[in-house]
């Protein structure tokens, strides 16, 4: 593994997220296309199936990927834009992980305790 | 030389009680295209001072342990770029490392993403095909005046940077965007480019933009800043890059 610094994984987790991102809104898109098969259709089953375990977490991970994706992105627009948003990528980029925490811990805290409890 | 001196210049790298040495391991990627079919790691442990460069240590493996090991090197003072490598973990020239600040393991891999030749000396063809293709050279079919082409101080400063590139390769090798398109133009061009975009003296803007305005052009940065971090003249080649972008963007239409 080459030993970049902060700039090399913003990138990576930005491509990870991404392709996540990508991915998920496929799947996304199949799900909902389900309704057209009406109330009788395959949807219910489609969504019980999202209940899983490796779902429920990759969910989650999806979340973060999101939100990581789209304030990294603001980031990459400072960068695009501004005479000084290189100079600062560094210090931008620990702000994108703390504001991520920052609105991902209270998702966890609301969301976690409903999934564990089942609903 | 008379043959003592040669001596006593072997014999200095050999453990004295007056100079601190440290004992080390040094790994290197070998590969021999007659003779091997896949890379191998080879090791080598020996006995160096804190102050020796790398570069001191791949001569001494090379001129006393084995004769066969290739690598590239010229000045050997951190100006002709000939001895980027890839050196625990991040890309830098083996002249301008020293052994105490790597401690007593050493890995040394050739620059990624250009095909390897043999050990450590790689095809530089395509880095220097992308070099070529942004022009790098004064562009200005104006009748010159009477005396020279004059510049300011301000304007000669906004391209200075970029004036200190060798060439090393270390940049460009270190850009995940060129280990999986070998096609994309690399940092490296990029710089050399906006060494002559922002001369005053210069007229060739809109050429050297068209080129890199191409498919694999300067679009293709990712902004991994790799390249920035492994330049081993300081150069700060993102913005750099994001300068050329902006220049673009904003060009006359």
């Amino acid at each position: 593994m080459y030993r970049g610094r902060e700039g090399q994984w913003a990138f990576l987790l930005h491509r990870v997220s991404g392709v996540a991102i990508a991915l998920f809104l496929l799947l996304h898109v199949l799900d909902i296309s389900l309704v057209m098969f009406g109330p009788d259709g395959p949807f219910d089953a489609f969504l019980a199936f999202y209940h899983n375990w490796p779902f429920r977490i990759g969910l989650l991970m999806v979340i973060a990927g999101v939100v990581y994706h789209a304030l990294n992105g603001l980031r990459i627009i400072l960068m695009d834009f501004t005479t000084w948003g290189v100079r600062y990528q560094r210090q931008l980029w620990y702000g994108v992980l703390g504001l991520t925490t920052a609105i991902g811990v209270p998702v966890l805290w609301i969301v976690v305790p409903q999934i564990v409890g089942g609903i | 030389m008379e043959p003592n001196e040669a001596q006593e210049s072997i014999e200095a790298t050999e453990p004295n009680e007056l100079i601190e040495t440290v004992d080390i391991v040094v790994k290197i990627k070998r590969f021999d295209p007659d003779a091997d079919s896949r890379s191998y790691w080879a090791e080598y442990t020996l006995t160096a001072r804190p102050s020796d460069r790398v570069l001191d240590v791949m001569h001494h493996i090379k001129w006393e342990v084995d004769g066969s090991l290739a690598f590239r090197r010229s000045c050997a003072h951190g100006i002709c770029g000939s001895d980027a490598m890839l050196i625990n973990g991040v890309n830098r020239l083996a002249c301008k490392v020293l052994v105490k600040d790597l401690g007593s393991k050493i890995v040394i891999e050739p620059i990624r993403g250009l095909e390897v030749k043999k050990d450590l000396i790689v095809d530089m063809d395509s880095f220097f095909e992308s070099y070529k293709a942004v022009l790098p050279y004064m562009i200005n079919d104006e009748a010159p005046p009477a005396a020279e082409r004059l510049q300011s101080p301000e304007e000669r400063a906004r391209f200075d940077e970029t004036t200190k590139c060798i060439l090393c390769a270390a940049c460009t090798t270190s850009c995940p965007v060129f280990w999986t398109n070998g096609s994309y133009i690399g940092p490296a061009a990029i710089v050399n480019a906006h060494r002559f975009i922002f001369d005053s003296r210069d007229k060739g803007t809109a050429q050297r933009l068209d080129v890199m305005n191409a498919g694999n052009g300067l679009w293709r940065c990712r902004t991994a800043y790799n390249c920035t971090e492994a330049c081993p003249r300081d150069i700060p080649v993102t913005r750099a890059i994001e300068e050329v972008r902006r220049a673009m963007l904003f060009r006359g239409a």
